[in-house]
Order: C-alpha cells, then sequence, then structure tokens
C-alpha cells in the first residue's frame, strides 16, 4: 500500500451490446491512463468498433459503465453526455466529415455550436489545429476536392480543437490508399509524442507495436487477452491470439 | 380584326390583371408556408418520437389522399357547419398550404433519409444534441438534395391555384372563366390565360434555379453521394 493510486483518464467496465440474441460486445473491460496510447486488434467483426462506440454512447450499450477522470456516465442525462463527448475525441474509419462545409468550418464548427465560440475566435482555432496537422493551405477547400489522408487529417482537426481529454480513434487509416496511410499515421505518432491519450483500433500492427503501451486483443465481441505489444505479438498465451498474431507476421512480416 | 384587339386590350387584360394579382397573393403564401410545414412535418417523419411521428405521417397521407378541390370546399363550404367563417382567400390559402406542405415533407423526408449516418455520428460524437445535429449538419445539406423536388412541388402549385375560383376567390382562371362565358371567347382568352400560367412557371423554375445554383457545394449534389 505505497503509492496512492492513479485514476484512469477513461475506463469502461463490462460493456455489452447485444443485437437480437447475437452479442456482439460481451462485458468488455479497458481503462487508459493519462497519455497511455491502448491498441484493440482482431479480426473484423470482433467488436472493436461497437467497443469504442459504447464507450462514448453512440451506441448505447445494454450493459457496463464508464468513468471519466473518475466520474461515472450517466447516458440518461442528455447535457451531461453532450458534456462528457466533447471530453471524447473521436475519429472515424470512413472520416465522416461534413459534406456541406468547407475543411475550416468542419473544424470550426462544433466550437461555435457546441462550445459557443465566437466565429472568429472558432476559426483561428481551427486554423491553428488545420495547421498541425498541415492542412492551413487547404482550409478553404470542401471535402469533395479533398484526398482521404487529407480528409482523415481534417478530421483529427476537428476532434483536437475540441480539446479532448481523450481520443477514440476506430480504424483511422483502414479507408485509405497506402501511399496515403503514411500521413495519417504520422500525424498519430505526433499525437503521441505530444502525450495525447488515445485508444486505437488498428490493422496498422508495426505501427501499433512501435507506439502502443498496450495491446488488446478481441474476438467474437469478448476482450481475450491483454499486454504488452510484443508479448502479445510474440507470446501470446491464448492460442487463438496465437493464431490471430501468426496470420499477421505471415503477412507483414516478423519485423518486431 | 380591330374588333378583336379592342376587347382584349379593353377588357380581357384588366380584367387578368386584377386576377394575375390576386393569383400571385396566393401562391407566394402558400408557397413559402407550404416549404416551412414541409420541412417541420419531413423532420418529424424522420427524427420525430413515436407520437410525432404518428401524427406527421397521419397529416400526409390525409392532404395526400383527399383531392385538392374537395379539401378546398371543406375549408370553404363545411367549416361554417360548425362556426368557423373562413373568406375565399383564406380558405384557400390554407388549403394549398397544408396540400404543398404534405408533398413538401415526402422530398423533405428523402433528403433527410439520404444523409450518411456517419455524419450524424460524428455530430453526436462532438457533443452536438439531437436537435442541433439536425438544424446545423442535417438540414442544410437536406435542403439542397430536396430543392429540385420541391421547387417542382412550387410550380405545380402555381397551377393549382387555378382551383380557388371553385370556392369563389377569383383568380387568374376565374376572372378568365367569367370574361369568357360572358363574350363566349373561350379559345383567346384561355390561351392567354395559358400563356400568363406559362409566364409564371417559368420564372418561377428560373429563380429555383438559381437559388439551386446559389446553395451549390463542389462535390455536393443529388447525384453524388
Amino acid at each position: 500500500m505505497t503509492g496512492q493510486q492513479t485514476v484512469p483518464v477513461l475506463s469502461a467496465e463490462g460493456l455489452t451490446k447485444r443485437y437480437g440474441d447475437k452479442t456482439v460486445l460481451n462485458r468488455a473491460t479497458v481503462s487508459i491512463n493519462q497519455g497511455d496510447l491502448k491498441v484493440l486488434i482482431g479480426p473484423s467483426g470482433a467488436g472493436k468498433s461497437t467497443l469504442l462506440q459504447c464507450i462514448n454512447y453512440l451506441v448505447t450499450p445494454d450493459e457496463g459503465h464508464v468513468w471519466l477522470d473518475g466520474k461515472e456516465v450517466n447516458p440518461l442525462r442528455k447535457k451531461a453526455l453532450y458534456r462528457f463527448r466533447q471530453h471524447v475525441g473521436m475519429i472515424f474509419q470512413d472520416f465522416n466529415l461534413f459534406d456541406h462545409l468547407t475543411a475550416l468550418d468542419n473544424v470550426s464548427i462544433a466550437l461555435v455550436r457546441v462550445k459557443g465560440f465566437s466565429r472568429e475566435a472558432a476559426q483561428q482555432r481551427a486554423m491553428t489545429e488545420l495547421d498541425r496537422v498541415g492542412l492551413k493551405a487547404h482550409s478553404h477547400q470542401y471535402p469533395s476536392q479533398l484526398s482521404g489522408g487529407q480528409k482523415q487529417r481534417v478530421s483529427i482537426a476537428r476532434a483536437l480543437a475540441m480539446d479532448p481529454t481523450v481520443m477514440l480513434l476506430d480504424e483511422p487509416t483502414s479507408a485509405l490508399d497506402p501511399e496515403l496511410i503514411t500521413e495519417v499515421l504520422a500525424v498519430i505518432g505526433d499525437l503521441r509524442k505530444n502525450g495525447m491519450t488515445m485508444l486505437m483500433s488498428t490493422h496498422q500492427i508495426s505501427f501499433a507495436s512501435e507506439m502502443a503501451d498496450e495491446f488488446i486483443f478481441m474476438e467474437k465481441g469478448v476482450i481475450v487477452e491483454t499486454g504488452p505489444p510484443q508479448k502479445i505479438l510474440v507470446n501470446a498465451e491464448c492460442e487463438r491470439t496465437q493464431q490471430f498474431c501468426a496470420k499477421i507476421n505471415e503477412i507483414y512480416g516478423t519485423s518486431f | 380584326m380591330m374588333e378583336e384587339v379592342v376587347f382584349i386590350y379593353y377588357d380581357v387584360l384588366p380584367a387578368l390583371m386584377r386576377g394575375l394579382v390576386v393569383s400571385i397573393k396566393l401562391i407566394i403564401p402558400s408557397a413559402l408556408l407550404g416549404l416551412i410545414i414541409g420541412i417541420i412535418a419531413g423532420a418529424l417523419r424522420v427524427y420525430g418520437n413515436p407520437l410525432l411521428k404518428r401524427c406527421a405521417d397521419l397529416y400526409v397521407i390525409l392532404f395526400r389522399g383527399f383531392p385538392l378541390v374537395v379539401q378546398l370546399f371543406i375549408w370553404y363550404f363545411a367549416l361554417p357547419h360548425i362556426g368557423i367563417y373562413l373568406t375565399p382567400f383564406t380558405a384557400s390559402v390554407l388549403g394549398f398550404t397544408l396540400c404543398s406542405g404534405a408533398y413538401h415533407s415526402e422530398y423533405i423526408r428523402g433528403a433527410f433519409l439520404s444523409i450518411k449516418r456517419g455524419q450524424m455520428q460524428a455530430a453526436r460524437a462532438l457533443g452536438f444534441s439531437k436537435l442541433s445535429m439536425i438544424y446545423h449538419v442535417v438540414f442544410p445539406q437536406a435542403f439542397r438534395r430536396a430543392l429540385p423536388g420541391c421547387g417542382n412541388e412550387i410550380i405545380y402549385l402555381i397551377k393549382y391555384s387555378s382551383l380557388a375560383y371553385m370556392v369563389t376567390c377569383i383568380e387568374l382562371t376565374g376572372e378568365g372563366k367569367i370574361i369568357a362565358s360572358e363574350s363566349f371567347k373561350y379559345t383567346e382568352v384561355f390561351m392567354i390565360i395559358g400563356a400568363v400560367y406559362l409566364i409564371l412557371t417559368s420564372i418561377a423554375s428560373w429563380g429555383l434555379h438559381r437559388v439551386e445554383r446559389r446553395l451549390e457545394i463542389p462535390g455536393f449534389s443529388a447525384f453524388s453521394m
């Protein structure tokens, strides 16, 4: 009983989601400390997206609890839920930019409409964030005029502008061409270096194994195993994890 | 020949001008109010709670299902039986607005449904309330998609405004009918009236097209989903 226990920035306990009699997420428990990057791996349909979406109640879990900075989130209190979501940045596989707005307005709209910034202050802040992801020069372009990698970087700027405590990234590079993946990974790498707390699902194993503090392997809605990347990739305890990682090693080479 | 010109110049045109003014006074408020009601009903049908959704659905079923003439007769001839007296003008605007709104709501509903779900997830993840998300994120896009359909309905409204004379609101067609039956010059009178409606609908479609162009966003149209 030596030190004081640090409260995780974000924790979720027993999250369960069922559609009909199919359980897509089964009693999932995760917690993330300040500055951590935890990476969800596992086959498609393992429940990684559902877990991320249940954490900020975009999908309402049937069971389970979520805490941010030690305070439990009550999804029935709408105002509090909206406030909680402002602290949890979310990045989607398909970017989900607002098609009718320029890059600048995509980043600034929530500052104005949700946080109550003045238009000028919001645009100024948005410009700073666009600059941070290297897109200052594209601020007046519409989503249809941007490449996939640029769109994803705008969506990261949009999330960052809200000053999130933690970020959830749902396969941020899965919809991108190979040569666009690096530019997005570079931005995520920068976030990591600047101490952003993140939970990310990805298939970019080599990037993840370099960056992550912990791998969380999921399958069939269940968290099967967690541990440091090297351990999971090379010495996983569960047979299923070993099989999945063997496949990955086969595809990406055993360069870790 | 001279007699024709004199007839058209001294009898037909002043009457038609009078009628035209009434027609325009019917069309403009009906088009605007109809669009507003259509937007509200369309939004409720997509995003409303079950009760509001049912109410909006019922509204559309009734007002798209009843012939417009019957609706006008009900507003003007039937309401007095329960003590409500509307002027011919008010009854007409009410009838046109409610009928038009029901059709608009269908275009608006389709446009709301066409907006990608992911954008709504993104808005909610940023902390938007449902209403604010609909108003600031979904509606600006849905409106652009609905515009061609809604424009169509407005053009149609211009023409069915000619039913107002059935409830004694004497607009363009009504004036024409009076003057034609007095003079028996049906062909001349109704050819002119037809041309006037053609001019009105042409102006409207030009205006609607301008609005569409004005609201155009690169890469965003009814066809780029």
